[in-house]
């Protein structure tokens, strides 16, 4: 009997469907041929069943087949779970002897997946010894566990030290010496592999990551000595056949681990493992099948680059540091630097979706199934932090750090990791790495204007209201040119019309006036300057902030209201860094106000004395608001949110607001649409003191 | 010339021709009709697109001179309003806009001419002129304006 023909397991394999045709042809064949129906009632019984069982068809069908069919509930189970069961039966022969026959079940089902009935060939295993039909039954049913081909020869001196070992007494049972079954798995390396074993012990990406590897890289760490065991006793000795019952693990209930020497032609040393249990969940493994299918298209297409981890490797090592007592885990990694290197090879990355395999410009996913050392590269530290926090049983871990892409760039990312909590399957901890680079750079030259704020103030402001001033200017420059042309043509005529001239003469003067006027404003928003506090209106800063941005709010058709306090008192500010702030707000609500195609569009605009007895300015406008996500985060440094509108001047306000001693907030407004308000205070201390300083201010009212 | 279009013309020379002029800017739309009164032109001035539609029917006014930003409906918009209810008005657009855009959407809707602030009154009166002595321009002649930086 030749050992499990793996290229056929793998793949398409042998159809169940290939004997449909030839069922009329199987009077003649030299297998048994049994159908049964949905009811368990034969069929069909033809005559090489006859010869093996003894009993005639005629007196077998119309029969209920359980009825002969002792002790084969288990492996029915297996049959309607898997569409397919082959393995060694003993059933009674009408002269009351048993039979021993090595079938092939295949049930049959319509397209609604309803069962039609059941396709039974067998054949005579009885002049087989015990050995060789346990042998026979366990390849049989070979297929339906994960089945691993092992080549033991790379482990024959550590086979061997482990069996003087045990001569001089100093091994009894492997169990307890784990450094030795380490060692054996180590060195046993994987030939073959079946799909169900890729699929059930982490390496989803394909056979090619599991062969030529240790078979302890993939190994689960609840039988890891069952394993060494079962390939010390079979490894040398072709005739043996080792089976043992382990306790649940993964995704497999009380799994039946067997192993024997492969027979020729395979080379000596090769083992057979394989590993047999039901899914430890009630749905058939093709539903199985399919939920795994959706699972990881949806990982697949997740639109962030996401690493699938078996770190079970560290939690074994990490239980072990545990039961040793040791607590503070980064100072022990610290001193056992080793571990840390040791993790980077055994904890395995077992799936990536299309997003990873681009951050990484690798070529294909194949490229990350590896161990998790490419990914610390970049990042020295990394790693330990991460087992760390594994360690320490924290649900998620997140850092900014960089990575190594396989073409050589080093990446800025945003490196999260969620570890599994029992009873989640723990072969599963999440990797997620978003590039933040463009981010970062943005940063970097924000950064650089920050460091001259007003400066970038005026960057991100005058920007904004250049074609405002443009249009405020021109106004009066049109009028004037305007009215001097058309004084001088009046000039020219025979009917002269001096007062006419006269009229258009003072025009051009006072539209002189209100440009230099004009100019007089651009310089004070144009020019750096320090932080010059003085008591000022703040009524009177928001009519001139208003001045710039009326072009920008007119050209839009949005309503202005204002609402001003008279009675406010005054406060101690920088008038023009406080017109920038008003400004600033103004624009965003502007421009969220347009991208929002809202039918009516309004801002209104007050100041208002608070219940502190602050002043407050409030900007309401009804545009689409602040996104709830990004409430918390408007403020922040380097925040923008280009379609939003909300610029990198909030930033720059709240500096402002901030050296003032004032603050600043944003929120959306129950109806609709953001408030932003700010709030400055009003200079106490002795009354007398603020009476002076009112006076002075009235006397000596601040230079423009 | 077609007997029909001289004839119209006739009609339209036997009254005086009527300019408006729209400019939410007060100084600008006196400054306006000051120099189309020392030339002998009458017009009627509104601070807003708006206002000039409110008063609008076909025939009322021989030429209309607007600026394009203010409160409310752009001189864009109102040119492209004015098209699109099949009105041949010539426009002359007066705008502190010197943008690309604004210009090519003003030419795409058939602006008689686009004259950039503050403006020389020579050109925007020479432009005026060719307005009104224009017939109805074919159908089609939508962008044949004459486009001038004045």
């Amino acid at each position: 009997m030749a050992s499990p023909n793996y290229d056929a397991l793998t793949g398409e394999g042998e159809h169940p469907f290939t004997y449909r045709l030839g069922l009329q042809l199987s009077d003649f064949a030299s297998e048994s041929v049994i159908v049964s129906d949905a009811h368990g009632v034969i069929q069909y019984w033809n005559a090489a069943s006859e010869a093996l069982y003894g009993w005639p068809a005629m007196a077998m069908i119309g029969q209920i087949y359980e009825a002969f069919r002792e002790h084969e509930a288990e492996h029915t189970r297996a049959l309607l779970r898997e569409g397919r069961w082959e393995g060694v039966v003993r059933r009674r022969h009408l002269t009351g002897t048993e039979v021993i026959a090595a079938v092939r079940q295949i049930a049959r089902r319509d397209a609604n997946g309803t069962l039609l009935d059941i396709v039974e060939f067998g054949r005579n295993a009885g002049a087989m010894s015990e050995t060789a039909i346990i042998r026979l039954d366990a390849e049989l049913q070979g297929y339906l566990a994960a089945s691993w081909e092992l080549d033991t020869s790379p482990a024959r001196s550590v086979l061997h030290t482990i069996g003087e070992l045990r001569n001089r007494g100093i091994i009894d049972d492997l169990t307890e010496h784990p450094e030795w079954v380490e060692r054996l798995l180590s060195a046993t390396r994987i030939s073959a592999v079946n799909d169900r074993t890729v699929r059930m012990f982490g390496a989803h990406a394909g056979h090619k990551q599991m062969i030529g590897h240790p078979v302890g890289a993939f190994w689960p760490a609840e039988s890891r000595s069952v394993l060494a065991t079962l390939l010390e006793a079979v490894a040398s000795d072709r005739s043996r056949l080792e089976v043992r019952k382990v306790g649940s693990s993964g995704t497999m209930r009380d799994p039946i681990i067997s192993a024997w020497h492969a027979a020729e032609p395979k080379p000596p040393g090769t083992v057979v493992v394989t590993v047999k249990g039901a899914a430890d969940d009630d749905r058939t493994s093709w539903e199985l099948q399919a939920s795994e299918e959706r699972y990881r298209k949806l990982i697949q297409y997740l639109p962030t680059a996401l690493w699938q981890v078996d770190s079970r490797r560290a939690d074994e090592a990490f239980d072990q540091l545990k039961a040793n007592g040791v607590r503070d885990i980064a100072a022990y990694l610290d001193r056992n630097p080793d571990l840390v290197e040791h993790a980077k090879d055994v904890v395995r990355v077992t799936e990536v979706n299309r997003d990873a395999v681009s951050l990484f410009r690798a070529s294909s996913a194949a490229d990350l199934i590896n161990p998790v050392r490419y990914i610390f590269a970049a990042a020295p530290g990394l790693a330990e932090r991460v087992m760390t926090a594994h360690f320490e049983r924290r649900r998620n871990f997140i850092e900014e750090t960089k990575v190594l892409a396989f073409d050589g760039t080093i990446i800025d990312v945003l490196f999260t990791v969620t570890y599994p909590v029992p009873p989640e399957q723990l072969d599963t901890t999440f990797i997620t790495m978003q590039d933040i680079s463009e981010r970062l750079n943005a940063e970097r030259q924000l950064r650089k204007l920050q460091a001259d704020f007003t400066h970038a103030g005026r960057i991100a402001t005058l920007g904004e209201v250049a074609t405002s001033i443009a249009h405020e200017i021109n106004q009066p420059l049109t009028a004037i040119v305007t009215n001097g042309e058309t004084s001088l043509r009046w000039l020219a005529r025979a009917d002269q019309n001096i007062e006419k001239v006269t009229q258009l003469t003072s025009r051009i003067v006072s539209n002189a006036r209100r440009a230099s006027e004009i100019i007089q404003r651009i310089r004070g928003m144009a020019v750096k300057q320090e932080l010059e506090k003085r008591l000022i209106d703040l009524n009177e800063v928001v009519e001139e902030a208003l001045l710039f941005s009326r072009h920008d709010i007119d050209s839009k058709s949005i309503a202005l209201s204002t609402t001003f306090d008279s009675g406010l008192p005054r406060v101690m500010g920088d008038r023009i860094q406080l017109q920038q702030v008003m400004i600033n707000l103004l624009v965003n609500s502007v421009q969220a106000i347009a991208q929002s195609g809202q039918p009516t569009r309004r801002i209104d605009i007050q100041t208002a004395i608070d219940d502190g007895g602050s002043v407050v300015f409030s900007i309401f406008d009804n545009g689409p608001g602040i996104a709830a996500a990004d409430l918390e985060h408007i403020f922040d440094r380097f925040f923008s949110t280009k379609d939003s509108g909300i610029g990198i001047g909030l930033a720059i306000c709240q500096s402002i607001i901030a050296a003032h001693g004032g603050s600043i907030s944003g929120s959306n407004r129950s109806n609709g649409g953001a408030h932003f308000r700010f709030m400055l205070p009003v200079p106490t201390g002795p009354g007398a003191a603020s009476d002076v300083a009112n006076i002075i201010q009235q006397t000596h009212p601040p230079v423009q | 010339m077609a007997i029909r279009a001289m004839l119209a013309k006739a009609i339209r020379l036997s009254k005086a021709p009527v300019v408006a002029i729209i400019d939410d800017d007060e100084s600008v739309r006196e400054a306006l009709s000051d120099l189309l009164l020392v030339q002998d032109l009458s017009c009627r001035t509104f601070d807003r697109a708006e206002t000039f539609m409110a008063e609008y029917v076909p025939g009322k006014f021989d030429c209309l001179i607007t600026d394009v930003s203010m409160p409310g409906h752009s001189g864009l918009d109102l040119l492209q309003r004015l098209r699109s209810i099949g009105s041949s008005i010539p426009v002359i657009i007066v705008t502190a806009d010197t943008s690309p855009t604004a210009r090519s959407r003003a030419i795409r809707d058939g602006a008689h001419a686009y004259l950039t602030k503050p403006i020389s009154s020579e050109a925007l009166l020479r432009h005026l002129q060719s307005a009104l002595s224009q017939v109805s321009p074919p159908p089609g002649d939508g962008g044949q304006g004459t486009i001038s930086d004045g």
